[in-house]
């Protein structure tokens, strides 16, 4: 009898050890190609949505250059022009906070605001300083070049004509250098890594599909809903902090930056979730008809179209709102927290009832259940 | 009736059970809490978190923040103690005792298994698990052959209860009507080769196995105490929990259940495996164990060890059946939930944040959840309403000390149970630091609307 079992016991473990946990590429028959999903996200979305954003920050390299040789307002206006581009075409990019761009903080570097315009100051005059230290994160980036351009003092011109002229023009050349640097690793390891990542299709927490849907539920609550909405709402803070929205110095000269970056972020967010690519020309698999195929129902209606229909609430709500966010916090904040609100439905919708039907292993903590 | 007991405390049986029991507990112990170390979950769970959630009852449980890789150190080797039979009793207690002092230090990663491990070790306590084959019997240099029958039977019943009622909590119209979760789970395993790409994506494989599931808890007590079925029985076994064991992540769960099981078996089957043993160690140290036997036995049944255990078991039985106190969905309030065996009833996630009013004038702020909890603990706090209230009061009391006064704090939670939308799960109107933890019913769980 011993012998039977321990036989079993070995067949068994045999049966058991080929459970291993390799990510194999794979035609899956169950009806749903989650290969064609990852591809139709990095092809037709991911790497376009950075082939722009390269071409942005090229272009803006080169106002910068321009700017450099010949400082005058129109140099100014055609270089802050260049930068609000690129600040439009980093919202495409900004909720892929994986491999690489993960590895170097890319997000926190390009987009930590509100800068911190001491910090700033202290670099410049120092002539000291790591973009690659934590501590240095909010005086670079976006934010930072918001800074330089908008709001380093009362005359822009003069700031870079000035007593302090060459520091400043190489502290704003330094940054965005510095954002060309980075953006170009990033785009190297998409382009080097590109079949690697799409064939990682597994249901594990270092899986290519599940770090790319964590990575897009955490932007949408974070880089989006408190970023953008929440903190200088005041939801997290008590009293509002309209001076924490994006583009703040920006948004002064023109009264509408920040709502207009929120509203090109939100078109990210619904491209990658319904997989539309990045030019609008061509509808592939998103999470949405992942959802459809699991026959994911919310009240007898299809999640992903609920989804869909919170994400067109938003942004009506969005849209509704005054074009100065900072205005429209200052005079009016309980429409910006029923706009925060729309935004929060979804938030509930992405994190409970998706996470709960695509069963995804979240890199919580690998611990075991029960 | 009394005299019938008297009559079957005094029942005697061969000890080799126990023995081929104490060894396979000792060394999977051994395995399991250096596989816990060897993940850094020690620290991930017991170290870094700045606030520890606590059981009902234990909240004077200290926490031993870098001292309690000591305090694993001291399971690993009371577990080798175990294992070997050196100064068992001792042993075994210790054993228990810091292994319960681990668990009751976090809740957030309670497991059914862990507490079976807490209660098991407690009866072992009371167990001559050391009669035979034992470093102790070296020195006393005596070999207990013989050990009363009920030793070996309270182990049978531990293992018919945990059984019977994981089998009974699957009968809820959930798991056998809706086959949830499996339904969800199974799909989502796609990348197990062989069947993860067509098995796992049938719906009747999902109703198959859950009935079957079900089935298979309720009968299998009854297989493996039955002669004639016995050996089919631990076939199931060892099959069940390998399976379960690849589908889902659930540790050395599966192998403590497959290892007990053998407990049923008569003393033929332990006794080959003794001298298996036996054989192994002659071979590497040409030692022969060879002492003594002595057949009496002065492992008496005294009316102290016999009170405990048959309190032990009353509470065993009674422990999973408390929730008929709570009326609503068990799974969606979850009061009397845990310590009853009820494994893989949910697919739960919950998103719950804390708004802070100042009472006075009305202000308010939501808490980011990141500054006090660890993901982890985030996700486990999120769909527990006890987890909710005790973090609530950790928030209160976190917040007076920085100042903050005449505060109240309200619960903005969802949750979603197999496969149902999400829905509110606490009312958001109760300021929950009015609201102590207790065992009467939470009324600020709201109902469960089921479709």
């Amino acid at each position: 009898m011993l012998k039977k079992i321990s036989t079993l016991v070995i067949i068994l473990s045999l049966i058991y050890g080929c459970g291993g946990e390799g990510e194999i590429q794979n035609n899956y028959n169950d009806g749903f190609d989650r290969f064609e999903l990852l591809t139709n996200l990095t092809d037709n979305i991911i790497i376009p949505a950075y082939a722009n954003f390269q071409l942005e920050i090229l272009e803006l390299e080169n106002a910068k250059e321009n700017f450099i040789s010949n400082i005058n307002q129109t140099s100014l206006d055609l270089l802050r022009e260049k930068w609000l581009d690129a600040y439009l075409a980093w919202q495409h990019v900004e909720m892929f906070d994986i491999n690489k761009a993960e590895e170097i903080d890319y997000r926190r570097k390009m987009n930590a605001y509100p800068c911190n315009v001491t910090r700033i100051n202290l670099n410049i005059s120092s002539q000291e300083y790591d973009f690659n230290n934590s501590n240095y994160y909010s005086s670079q980036g976006f934010p930072a070049l918001d800074y330089m351009l908008n709001g380093i003092q009362q005359d822009i011109l003069e700031a870079y004509t000035g007593l302090n002229g060459t520091q400043n023009l190489d502290y704003l050349s330094n940054l965005i250098n510095q954002i060309v640097v980075n953006t170009e690793d990033i785009i190297n390891e998409w382009n080097a890594d590109r079949d690697i990542f799409i064939s990682s299709t597994s249901n594990t927490a270092t899986s290519s599909l599940n770090k790319i849907t964590n990575d897009f539920i955490f932007y949408y609550e974070k880089g989006f809903r408190a970023n953008k909405f929440g903190i200088p709402a005041g939801v997290f803070s008590g009293s509002p902090l309209p001076e924490n929205i994006e583009a703040y110095y920006h948004n002064i000269l023109t009264g509408n930056t920040s709502q207009i970056l929120s509203l090109e972020a939100l078109q990210a967010v619904k491209k990658f979730f319904s997989g539309i690519s990045f030019d609008n020309s061509y509808q592939g698999l998103g999470l949405s008809d992942y959802l459809l195929h699991l026959d994911a129902l919310n009240n007898n209606e299809n999640l992903g179209d609920v989804i869909s229909t919170t994400f067109e609430q938003a942004e009506t709500s969005i849209s509704d709102l005054d074009d100065d966010l900072m205005n429209q916090i200052n005079t009016n904040n309980y429409d910006m927290l029923v706009t925060y609100d729309k935004i929060q439905a979804g938030v509930v919708l992405l994190k409970v009832d998706m996470l709960g039907f695509l069963s995804i292993d979240v890199d919580y903590l690998d611990a075991d259940g029960d | 009736m009394i005299n019938k007991i008297k009559r079957y405390l005094d029942i005697h049986t061969d000890s080799s059970p126990l023995a081929v029991f104490r060894i396979g507990f000792g060394l999977l112990m051994l395995y399991s809490m250096i596989r816990f170390w060897g993940k850094g979950w020690i620290d991930k769970v017991y170290i870094q978190p700045k606030f520890h959630f606590k059981y009902y009852g234990f909240e004077w449980i200290q926490d031993l923040g870098e001292y309690t890789y000591i305090l694993f150190a001291i399971c690993i080797v009371c577990a080798i103690l175990i294992t070997i039979g050196y100064k068992y009793q001792l042993s075994i207690a210790v054993f228990f005792l810091s292994f319960t002092y681990i668990e009751l230090l976090e809740k957030t990663i309670y497991l059914n298994h862990y507490y079976f491990i807490s209660i098991l070790s407690f009866l072992l306590i009371f167990l001559p698990l050391n009669s035979s084959f034992s470093v102790d019997n070296l020195i006393k240099k005596e070999n207990k052959i013989q050990v009363p029958r009920w030793t070996i039977d309270s182990l049978k019943l531990l293992l018919v209860i945990v059984y019977f009622y994981a089998g009974l909590a699957k009968i809820n119209s959930d798991w056998l009507l809706n086959a949830m979760p499996l339904k969800i789970w199974l799909p989502s395993k796609y990348d197990i080769p062989i069947i993860g790409e067509n098995l796992m994506q049938k719906e009747w494989v999902h109703y198959l196995m859950s009935w079957g599931g079900m089935l298979y808890d309720l009968t299998i007590p009854f297989l493996l105490i039955i002669k004639r079925t016995r050996l089919f029985g631990f076939v199931l076994v060892v099959i069940f929990h390998l399976f379960t064991r690849i589908l889902f992540p659930i540790g050395v769960f599966p192998y403590i259940m497959i290892i007990s099981a053998l407990i049923f078996f008569d003393s033929s089957l332990h006794d080959k495996i003794i001298n298996f043993i036996k054989k192994i160690i002659s071979y590497f140290t040409n030692r022969k164990y060879n002492i003594r036997s002595i057949q009496a036995v002065n492992f008496k049944a005294n009316k102290f060890k016999i009170s405990c255990l048959t309190i032990f078991f009353i509470l065993q039985i009674i422990i999973p059946i408390r929730h008929f106190m709570y009326d609503g969905n068990l799974l969606w309030h979850e009061q009397g939930y845990r310590f009853s065996w009820r494994v893989m009833l949910m697919e739960k996630i919950g998103y719950t944040t804390f708004k802070m009013v100042n009472k006075e004038n009305g202000e308010y702020f939501y808490i980011n959840n990141e500054d006090h909890l660890t993901s982890y603990q985030q996700k486990q706090m999120s769909f527990q309403a006890d987890f909710i209230l005790e973090y609530a009061h950790y928030l209160g009391e976190t917040y007076k000390e920085l100042g903050y006064e005449k505060i109240e704090i309200f619960a903005d939670s969802y949750v979603a149970l197999n496969g149902r939308a999400s829905q509110r799960y606490i009312d958001p109107e109760v300021n929950l630091l009015h609201e102590k933890e207790s065992f009467k019913n939470k009324s600020w769980i709201l109902p469960l609307k089921d479709e």
